[in-house]
């Protein structure tokens, strides 16, 4: 009886739970994407995120990039590749903390083609 | 596998440093619990032993809190363990709810150090336990909805359990004490309360928690979390051989009662850590089903 009231209580409020974290939404360029042109590195959370150290890495090592956003908490982090990007494969790191003190991290990769 | 994070040397470092002051904390706020419960049937030796524990465990505890926020400002820095004296990451994770929880748990472990003072030091630990306790409803998910049962839930949970693993060693002791079966059969009366309110309110978390059965096989956390459950169960079982068989053969004073008892009280001890570990591998690397 306990178990039904509480799972009742768990599908109630499974909505407002799922909010308790904020996950990258999305990206752009988007994960998997292939693309001819990269003017900006983007992501979105769905609750602010602070974002510390963030990489990107071709297949011919780091490749130097500006960040537009500092490192207080935000729901829109926002990069440039300071040089044009050669075609080739990238993958983006970054690492932070959620508002709830969770160390986050997560990566996303593209492929430029000409 | 769903909801479970990268793992690498600093994540590793971080689950046994959790793991450790999970301990300590448990067992500075139960030598704390049993001291004061137990004041009147204990005798001596075992009630300063119990004191002692308190003591020990919460100068560990103080220093684990150090050592936990120089992982926690590795691991969100991304530049290895030299982020662990970097100020400015040092300075995020004292911004973020750890730096909160750190307080209440850092005023919490010195309040216990107050036990070693006479009367009034003991209402003063009992404080410092609860202050420990609440300390755990401050950070991750216990700061989602719904926030009241999120933050009172682990409270009690922490509390009983606590009871139950400050009191394993002083009672280990207690076996070899003339008065020693009598409380042991009162503990382990006392206990069956606590333990009832420790699996209500963790099967409650895990409920709050996962959501849905399918959760618990298909998700990183669930798994982890059967194989806490696992090892509770066993636990459960030695507890419950304590007290139906092992303590009445300790107060029938059979031949070799003490012996068997005192093992089986080590094993128990030696099931808490192993679910100590699995606590902190749940917290630290998977996402509970409902965030992910």
């Amino acid at each position: 009886m306990i178990k039904q009231t509480l799972f009742g209580l768990a599908v109630a409020m499974g909505p407002v739970l799922a909010a308790a974290h904020s996950k990258s939404e999305e990206t752009m360029p988007a994960d998997g994407a292939t693309v001819t042109d990269v003017p900006e590195l983007t992501m979105r959370f769905d609750d602010p995120m602070r974002i510390i150290s963030v990489t990107l890495t071709s297949p011919d090592g780091d490749v130097k990039i500006e960040r537009e956003t500092g490192m207080d908490p935000t729901t829109e982090f926002r990069a440039m590749p300071l040089e044009e990007l050669a075609p080739g494969s990238y993958r983006f790191d970054w690492r932070g903390m959620a508002s709830d003190g969770h160390p986050m991290q997560g990566s996303f990769s593209f492929t430029v083609v000409q | 596998m769903t909801g479970l994070a990268p793992i690498d040397g600093v994540v590793v470092l971080a689950i046994l440093a959790k793991a450790l002051g999970y301990g300590a904390a448990l067992l500075a706020m139960g030598g704390a619990l049993f001291t004061l419960l137990f004041a009147k049937r204990a005798e001596e030796s075992v009630l300063r032993l119990a004191q002692h524990l308190a003591v020990g465990a919460a100068i560990v505890g103080l220093a684990v809190l150090a050592l936990r926020f120089g992982i926690r400002a590795a691991r969100i820095s991304g530049m290895g363990f030299e982020g662990a004296t970097d100020p400015m990451m040092l300075g995020f994770v004292w911004d973020s709810p750890l730096g909160t929880a750190a307080i209440w748990r850092g005023i919490g472990e010195l309040a216990i150090l107050a036990i070693l003072l006479p009367r009034v030091g003991h209402w003063i630990a009992l404080a410092g336990s609860l202050a420990v306790a609440m300390s755990f409803a401050q950070v991750g998910h216990s700061l989602g909805e719904p926030r009241a049962a999120l933050a009172v839930l682990p409270v009690l949970h922490l509390l009983a359990a606590a009871f139950w693993v400050g009191a394993l060693l002083p009672l280990r002791k207690a076996a070899l004490t003339p008065t020693g079966a009598d409380l042991l059969h009162h503990f382990g009366n006392v206990a069956a309360y606590g333990v009832a309110v420790l699996i209500l309110v963790g099967a409650a978390l895990a409920w709050l928690l996962s959501g849905s059965v399918a959760a618990l096989f298909g998700t990183a956390y669930g798994l982890v979390l059967l194989v806490k459950v696992v090892i509770v169960s066993a636990l459960l079982g030695i507890a419950s051989l304590n007290k139906l068989r092992l303590v009445p053969a300790l107060r029938a004073e059979k031949r070799g009662a003490t012996i068997v008892l005192r093992r089986s009280i080590s094993i128990e001890m030696l099931a808490v850590v192993l679910i100590l570990l699995a606590t902190a591998t749940l917290t630290s690397l998977t996402t509970p089903p409902i965030n992910l």
